[in-house]
């Protein structure tokens, strides 16, 4: 950008801020490399450092649950992100920015009512009333 | 409104015969040779009555016109217009139809009905290729015959026939595409010119173009229509789609498809581009002359009777590029008159061999023989038709090429020369063909069933009618003369003009 | 005035809402029919309300979209494709027994995604719509979860429409960092004094165009296409052939248009490059394909190039070309997916061309209307392709762009071979085993009803196209 002029003052925490940043993970990693142990021979250069020979195939199938509480996280914590943006301006967007946000919480909620009644929110059980879901599992 | 049923009963025909019942062959052949049959009764009926139909239009070489929007926004319309040429032409493929029909009547026993609704189809976009007189009109009707000819070769046909149909479509669509280039650079530089965008044949055959120009979109046209003819250097397609199509397929092919070549240089290459065709002629004669020899002295050297029936084809339409091109009204008249006389002679010829391959099982002309005592009535029709080929005086070969060697010699003696030593050649073939496949022992001891009553019925039309264009040229000259006159004009001019 | 922009809204709503709809009507009840009726009923609503608002065109929704005839035409184009979609979809998944409801949530999604982004004037909405497109692409190319080149397809295209969307986020970055605006509009009128293309101008575009290359599979950007086709199941490969497609190319048209290409600039010498790529290495590469649907991918790089000529012609004919062209590529490819969705739905079996054999006489109306959508493809006259084809090439002259014409000509005649061994095996004689095997029905009533009407459309189109003609100059040529 031409002629946008550089506010040094107002940067600096910035800068201090990344270089404690740089610093720490400098530290971090180069402290465990001088006072570390080393051991070689063993099992040492498979996966799981921890010297267990590990059996069996790396090529396990987890269960998707796990992933779907991950998602479920994202998307719930995405949607208080827009509520706070909507929550700092309630007064100047008035009604209709509230309606705007009903709609949109009601989407949501629909969409919580789907994955509810697909069976996505059960943990363990697989009473789902999906057909044909258990073959595909 | 004629001229619309001209194209309608065909296609309602092939309605009927594509909807009528699995296994229900004979109404289908029926529906098909009552199509053409009423077609041909319309053309005849139009044909008989010109006189009268010319008075009524009002001068003019048009016989009859129908003329409707269709695409306003970019000046297409749906015009269809007859004039002597057009009536000559649709005549024939009208019969030629219905020969095709009937000779197809034991060649086809498979996917019958798909069959009929393929040849009527072609039958109604070849008469629309004859009618359209509008550009856009001419060329959807002009690609709308490619479709049906690839079916007919590509699903009945012999052993090689997917090679010959991919090259056959290839060929001619890739040319036709630079056709399309062409009529729309027409089109442009028209509408630049005058402000009116239109395709309309009257309105685009006076435009003004630059030599250089002139040249390029003339050779659009030009490759196209020779294309389809098969003179000389693009002749490729042609022997293989010949041999490789079934008997009806080949009645169509060599009968139709090449004169629709004719036509349009006929029609559009030349009134269109008057001073680029007259600059053009002399190498459009020379390919000529080429076909000509070249097709001749290739048909003498072939074994297989099919493919020696393709070739004689290229060296007879060498004849009506000659004539097309020497730039008289005689030559045009002759090159029209050899269209008529090659449709119906080479199209006996092929529906002959077609059957007697059939009956033995093979073209190869080595294997054959003897004939003559085992089926005197085909050997008699493939007599007569050898010697309409080779141009004999009494059938309307002969009046054709004589009538081109006469425009010929007026403009280029030489040239005449050259052509005339066809007929030398013409001879040669066209008997050595008989001798080999009717004379001669009978090796192989063939015994085969003669002619049944269909296929007699099919050669005594066919014999009727190349005789009495024969014999009385009259009737096709003095209808197609005004027609051909008012076509012919813008190429003498021009050609003097060179002089 | 917010009451004005709900109403030109409309279809945007109705398609949105039917999504949630259906995802409610899902929750509670799981129908297959009840599901594909709401769906085909909003889309059809959505094309009745697209003509219902078009009195009130043009206007401006907010910031974001722009509610013109141009808009308002691809849209109801893209709706009523959905609704094509919908019907074939049908006929296919009432053959699978798998969570096939979701196809219907999904697609119409993806039509949403596509109806903002033809009607987007602000890079904001270009990537709103994109995303919602892309996204339900991914599901809906991978929907059959347990076959693996379906899931494949979908991982495949998640990566490289990702990477596309990055690239086309940097471009739109660059640009508004020149231009200080995210209007289609402002950021590309050129103030005076300033110099008309400075480089991080010129990089933005470009990379706007490396984006939107990817989606319209154009040459240097199309090597997902094949895989794609081939891996996801039919009826989301007609979607993604037409509707993803034709949307980005409208909204191509659009911002190219307002740029106003000149011919000799960088960027117009560079689409050309692409377009004529894209016309030779499409045709080119089909020829060595033994699988239909990846012929049919190949082809569709091949028609995207062909498109790119009208973009390129920017005469007076070029919008009406382009835009009879998308309805009858629309029109054709939809029915040649539909009819490979019939086919694979009940016969099953490999998709080479060699299956095909004698497919027209088991079925000789699917067989007669795969022919003449094929026809339509290769441009033969009395088929919509035709007319289409012969518009492109109306335009190209027009502006004297005759390499381009010339190289259009060239590779659809390579194009016709490809096709015509498609159609001669359709009518090939039919293998033993498979003889006196026709299942009957040869198509379930939705399957049929589509297909029917898109066979009469294309034949409609291709014979009489004047009513057609004057809609598209009425909405998109002024």
């Amino acid at each position: 950008m031409s002629g946008a002029e550089l506010n040094i003052p107002a940067l600096w925490p910035f800068v201090v801020y990344s270089g404690v940043v740089i610093f720490m993970a400098i530290g971090m990693l180069g402290t465990s490399y001088i006072l570390g142990e080393r051991h070689r021979g063993g099992a040492m250069g498979q996966p799981y450092e921890c010297g267990i020979v590990p059996t069996g195939s790396a090529r396990l199938r987890h269960s998707a649950k796990f992933y779907l509480i991950a998602v479920f996280f994202v998307i719930f914590d995405l949607e208080a992100v827009f509520v706070f943006a909507w929550a700092v301006a309630v007064r100047e967007s008035g009604w209709a920015g509230y309606a705007e946000m009903l709609i949109f919480i009601g989407i949501l909620l629909s969409a919580l009512v789907y994955l509810w009644r697909i069976g996505a929110l059960e943990w363990g059980s697989r009473h789902t009333p999906r057909r044909g879901a258990e073959d595909s599992l | 409104m004629i001229l619309v049923w001209l194209i309608a009963v065909p296609c309602i025909g092939a309605l009927l015969a594509g909807i009528s019942p699995r296994g229900r062959e004979l109404r289908c052949r029926g529906v098909t040779i009552a199509a053409f049959a009423i077609n041909l009764a319309l053309t005849l009926a139009l044909w008989i009555m010109h006189p009268a139909v010319l008075r009524l239009a009002g001068g003019g070489a048009w016989f009859a016109e129908f003329d409707r929007a269709w695409i306003p926004s970019l000046g297409i319309r749906f015009h269809l217009a007859l004039d002597g040429l057009s009536l000559v032409l649709i005549a024939l493929t009208n019969f030629l139809g219905l020969m095709a029909a009937a000779a197809s009547w034991r060649d086809i026993t498979e996917k019958v009905r798909f069959f009929h609704v393929n040849l009527l189809w072609m039958a109604a976009a070849v008469i629309g290729v004859f009618l359209a007189v509008d550009l856009f009109l001419f060329y959807s009707f002009w690609e709308l015959m490619l479709v049906p000819l690839y079916f007919l070769i590509g699903i009945w046909g012999h052993e090689q026939r997917l090679y010959a149909a991919f090259k056959f479509f290839i060929f001619t669509q890739a040319s036709s595409l630079l056709m399309l280039l062409s009529l729309l650079g027409l089109y442009f530089i028209h509408g630049r010119a005058t402000g009116v965008y239109t395709f309309d044949y009257g309105a685009l055959m006076g435009t003004a173009l630059s030599p250089g120009t002139g040249m390029w979109l003339m050779l659009g046209f030009f490759v196209a229509f020779v294309i389809k003819l098969a003179a000389v250097p693009l002749h490729n397609w042609l022997p293989d789609a010949h041999t490789q199509a079934p008997t009806a397929g080949s009645v169509i092919l060599a009968g139709l498809v090449l004169k629709v070549g004719a036509y349009g240089l006929i029609r559009f290459a030349v009134p269109l581009f008057p001073a680029a065709s007259a600059q053009f002629a002399p190498v459009a004669m020379g390919m000529g002359v080429a076909s000509i020899l070249y097709g001749a002295i290739l048909a003498f050297a072939q074994t297989d009777i099919k493919r020696l029936v393709a070739y004689t084809s290229v060296s007879h339409m060498g004849f009506v590029l000659l004539g097309v091109y020497a730039g008289s009204t005689v030559a045009l008249q002759g090159a029209v008159m050899v269209m008529l006389a090659h449709g119906i002679s080479t199209s006996a010829l092929f529906i002959l061999v077609g059957a007697l391959s059939e009956r033995i099982g093979t073209r190869e002309m080595g294997r054959m023989g003897g004939l003559w005592a085992a089926a005197p009535r085909m050997s008699g029709s493939l007599l007569v038709f050898a010697l309409a080929s080779l141009g004999l005086p009494g059938f309307g070969n002969f009046v054709g090429e004589f009538l081109v060697l006469l425009g010929v010699f007026r403009m280029s003696a030489p040239l005449a020369a050259v052509a005339a030593v066809s007929l030398i050649t013409a001879a040669i073939y066209s008997l050595w063909m008989f001798q080999r496949a009717c004379h001669g022992p009978n090796s192989e001891g063939w015994v085969i069933p003669d002619l049944s009553g269909i296929e007699a019925a099919i050669m005594a039309g066919m014999i009727s009618v190349t005789v009495w264009l024969g014999i009385y040229p009259g009737a096709v000259l003095n209808v197609t003369r005004e027609a051909l006159e008012s076509l012919r004009p813008d190429i003498t001019s021009a050609v003097s003009s060179k002089r | 005035m917010v009451r004005g922009d709900f109403f030109i809204l409309l279809p945007l709503i109705i398609t949105g809402g039917a999504a949630v709809a259906v995802m409610l009507l899902i929750s509670f009840r799981r129908s297959h029919l009840a599901t594909a009726t709401v769906t085909l009923v909003a889309l059809g609503a959505a094309v009745i309300s697209v003509i219902c608002v078009a009195a009130a065109a043009p206007r401006q929704a907010s910031a974001l979209l722009i509610l013109d005839s141009y808009a308002l035409f691809y849209m109801g184009l893209i709706f009523a494709a959905g609704c094509a979609v919908t019907m074939i979809a049908y006929d296919y998944f009432e053959r699978q027994t798998d969570h096939r409801e979701e196809f219907y949530l999904l697609l119409l999604l993806a039509t949403l995604g596509s109806a903002v982004l033809v009607s987007s004037n602000h890079f904001a909405s270009l990537f709103l719509g994109l995303e919602i497109l892309s996204v339900s692409l991914y599901a809906l190319i991978a929907f059959h979860r347990e076959r693996l080149p379906s899931v494949e397809a979908g991982v495949r295209y998640l990566i490289l429409a990702a990477a596309s969307s990055a690239f086309l986020l940097f471009g739109m970055a660059l640009i508004y960092l020149e231009r200080g605006d995210m209007t289609f509009f402002r950021s590309t009128q050129i103030a005076s004094g300033v110099p008309a293309w400075s480089p991080l101008l010129l990089a933005g575009t470009a990379l706007l165009i490396v984006g939107i290359g990817f989606k319209l599979a154009l040459v240097p950007f199309h090597m997902w296409t094949p895989d794609i086709y081939e891996g996801a199941p039919p009826p989301a490969t007609a979607f993604i052939a037409s509707v993803s497609k034709g949307a980005a190319f409208v909204l191509l048209l659009r911002y190219v248009t307002l740029f106003g290409l000149h011919s000799g600039s960088v960027q117009s010498a560079a689409i050309a490059a692409i377009a004529v790529a894209s016309m030779f290495f499409g045709n080119l590469l089909a020829l060595r394909e033994e699988k239909v649907r990846r012929v049919l991918a190949y082809s569709s790089i091949a028609h995207m190039g062909y498109l790119l000529v009208a973009i390129l012609a920017a005469g007076p004919l070029a919008a009406v070309a382009a835009g009879y062209y998308l309805v009858a590529y629309f029109t054709s490819i939809i029915g040649s997916f539909g009819i490979i969705s019939v086919r694979e739905g009940r016969e099953g079996g490999g998709d080479a061309v060699s299956d095909y054999r004698g497919y027209a006489w088991r079925h000789p109306w699917l067989g007669g209307a795969f022919t003449a959508m094929l026809l339509s493809l290769a441009g033969i006259p009395i088929t919509a392709g035709f007319v289409g084809k012969f518009y492109l090439l109306a335009a190209g002259l027009e502006s004297s762009l005759r390499l381009l014409v010339v190289v259009l000509v060239a590779s659809s005649a390579i194009g016709l071979f490809y096709y015509l061994r498609i159609i001669i095996t359709l009518y090939g004689p039919p293998e033993a085993e498979r003889q006196g095997a026709a299942i009957t029905p040869a198509v379930s009533l939705a399957g049929g009803v589509a297909l029917t009407a898109l066979t009469f459309l294309l034949i409609w189109f291709g014979a009489y196209p004047a009513p057609l003609l004057r809609l598209i100059q009425a909405m998109v040529g002024g």
